[in-house]
């Protein structure tokens, strides 16, 4: 049973108590490290939330490219038409479309939905994507209620059309957005409203795309536009097997740009690295925080190192005399662990009061979400268990000082 | 009570080896006042640390209260300074930031005695050396003949078998030092065996026995009260 006659925690405090100045600075140290280590945290764990959302296309094995076009007999419906025929019988393609925008690219189109028509009601905003009946291979998503686009679905959409074709897809989470109060399957045949007074019938709903803008709400929010675009600059989206991309993304940009000499292709970019572009700033973010909570951890341990280190020189005699006393060695290890677990205590208490305060500024201030409550009880206990690893050291050292000190000058 | 044979303690350092105490003997009986005294540098500290545990030693026997302490280890030795020996030291060595309660409570929680006996020893034992209403002062706020009484209260509570005094009065003035000696014949009368090591020539004629070490052996035993010399309580090698 713990005899808890050896853990001297009464006389440490009120010593503590009577020599306070060098504790109470630690323990603001603590506390300060770990306000700033658990917000971080959070901060760090909901930019990899983000991070992690699935775009829903086949990102490993898909790319985009451009083609500009800047002649005046340029024909645009042809040579789409024969681009995709080349892309989509070049060996290691699955399938490839026209696109006015690209997932997680940042630029992109957007239109309101509504369920009723007139001016004065409120929409709910959709991101729009114009895709040919290639979409279900190229995409990589799955309709989950309704039908697909067909080719006699599919319009020509001029620069100059403002108008929408009859039919749309739309996501999952629109429908359930447009319907709060309805299954989601059930939206299928149901009429919405674009451009105010519109209408759109709803002929499918798909598992998940994305927006192009990840800082949006709505970023699962997409309406399907079944359309090609008649216009001097269009995305071509390429779909490819496994582990053909890269091999494929060179290939296709040549035989493109040597099929027609009146325009250019550009832009050539796998969705990999649309991710990474899209979400540099959040990875930024990461290192920064990240690079922050380790020298601060370092700093506060070396600072706690320190003070035990302070304190065992100046205690050395008084540890020699509680030697001589009866002190073992795991004693005097004991005693320095529970004074720096003391000192922890009141700096993680500190702490936690500090962390949700900070927590809450940050909620009115920069509108982020409220700290997972377990973050606290793990920042206090991750503070904890860095002072009992910096202090081991010194109290090492201290448990080492001979008995025989007590009788000497020191 | 403490019989030393042939003890040998050299210590060594890169350049020099100094034998501090060499075919060192001595037997001191149950309920003895044995002052030991020599000019600086004769063993005599080596002596008292080696005596209390605080140090080990090269060669030799060391019989404790019928215990051989010659080859333990540093908990036992810490077990047996504990439980019985009490230390009296020139300089005191009251931890300064506890009061006279949790100084005198610090060897009684490595003893583990619950809450209520350890009240009850400190409180007797500073009643003892007249510090009863002082429990809450810091060692700072005594004079330097009352942090000495604190200091032997402390090594009292436990009640040990044997007191080691190390200079006790080196640091008191004359009328202080008696009161503390007077204090330390008290508790020898009451059976405490006292080894009390000290330069001070009158204050070791106080003392039941003098033993004077030199150049790291005893060279003479005395026994004061007596006034015959006791040469019988040297254990030859």
């Amino acid at each position: 049973m713990l005899n808890l006659t050896h853990w001297e925690i009464g006389p440490i405090f009120r010593a503590l108590m009577r020599n306070k100045t060098g504790a109470i600075l630690i323990a603001i140290q603590i506390a300060v490290t770990m306000t700033i280590i658990v917000n971080a945290i959070f901060i760090i764990s909901e930019r990899q939330k983000l991070m992690a959302r699935d775009s829903g296309v086949d990102e490993a094995n898909s790319f985009y490219l451009s083609s500009s076009s800047f002649g005046e007999d340029f024909n645009t419906e042809v040579t789409a038409a024969e681009d995709l025929a080349m892309i989509r019988q070049t060996p290691g393609v699955i399938d490839a479309m026209q696109i006015n925008a690209i997932p997680m690219s940042g630029g992109g189109w957007s239109m309101s939905l509504q369920t009723k028509a007139g001016d004065d009601i409120d929409g709910t905003g959709a991101a729009v994507y114009m895709v040919d009946e290639h979409f279900l291979k190229t995409l990589d998503v799955d309709v989950i209620a309704g039908e697909p686009f067909t080719l006699t679905d599919i319009r020509l959409r001029k620069g100059s059309s403002t108008d929408w074709p009859d039919k749309t897809i739309i996501t999952k989470s629109m429908a359930e957005t447009l319907y709060p109060d309805e299954p989601w399957h059930s939206v299928v045949g149901k009429t919405v409203y674009i451009n105010n007074n519109e209408p759109m019938i709803i002929t499918g709903i798909i598992d998940q795309l994305q927006a192009p803008w990840i800082g949006w709400d709505g970023v699962e929010r997409v309406m399907l536009s079944p359309e090609r675009l008649e216009f001097t600059s269009y995305r071509y989206f390429i779909r490819t097997e496994v582990g053909k991309r890269d091999e494929l993304m060179p290939q296709i940009e040549e035989m493109l740009a040597n099929s027609n000499k009146k325009r250019l292709i550009r832009d050539v970019r796998s969705m990999q690295e649309t991710r990474e572009r899209s979400y540099r700033q959040h990875s930024a973010m990461i290192t920064i925080l990240g690079t922050v909570m380790i020298v601060l951890t370092v700093v506060t341990g070396l600072g706690i190192v320190g003070l035990a280190s302070f304190s065992v020189n100046r205690r050395k005699k008084q540890i020699g005399t509680r030697r001589a006393l009866g002190a073992s060695q795991q004693a005097i290890l004991r005693y320095f662990m529970l004074e720096n677990f003391i000192i922890s205590s009141a700096g993680v208490v500190l702490g936690a009061v500090l962390t949700v305060g900070l927590n809450i500024w940050l909620v009115k201030a920069f509108e982020l979400n409220t700290l997972d409550w377990y973050l606290v009880p793990a920042g206090m206990v991750s503070l904890w268990i860095v002072g009992q690893l910096a202090v081991f050291g010194p109290a090492k050292r201290a448990a080492a000082i001979p008995p025989a000190l007590a009788t000497r000058t020191v | 009570m403490l019989k030393m044979h042939s003890i040998k303690k050299v210590f060594r350092t890169d350049l020099v080896e100094t034998h501090a105490l060499n075919d060192f003997n001595l037997e001191v009986k149950e309920g003895e006042f044995v002052a030991v005294t020599g000019p600086s540098g004769s063993g005599k500290t080596t002596f008292l640390n080696i005596a209390g545990l605080l140090e080990t030693f090269n060669q030799g026997q060391y019989i404790l209260d019928n215990t051989d302490v010659s080859n333990l280890n540093d908990n036992q030795r810490s077990r047996i300074r504990n439980e019985k020996i009490g230390f009296i030291f020139q300089s005191f060595n009251l931890i300064p930031d506890l009061n006279l309660f949790d100084n005198v409570d610090v060897p009684l929680r490595y003893r583990g005695f619950n809450a209520a006996d350890r009240k009850q020893r400190i409180e007797q034992s500073l009643e003892r050396v007249g510090l009863q209403n002082r429990m809450q002062h810091l060692p700072s706020q005594l004079s330097g003949g009352q942090q000495q009484r604190v200091a032997i209260a402390r090594a009292l509570a436990g009640e040990p078998r044997f007191l080691l005094a190390d200079e006790p009065t080196g640091n008191l003035d004359t009328k202080m030092a008696q009161s503390v000696l007077e204090l330390l014949q008290e508790i020898n009368q009451q059976g405490t065996t006292i080894v009390m090591v000290t330069h001070d020539g009158s204050l070791a004629a106080q003392a039941k026995r003098n033993v004077y070490v030199r150049d790291g052996k005893v060279s003479e035993l005395h026994d004061v009260s007596d006034n015959i010399s006791n040469v019988a309580n040297v254990v030859n090698a």
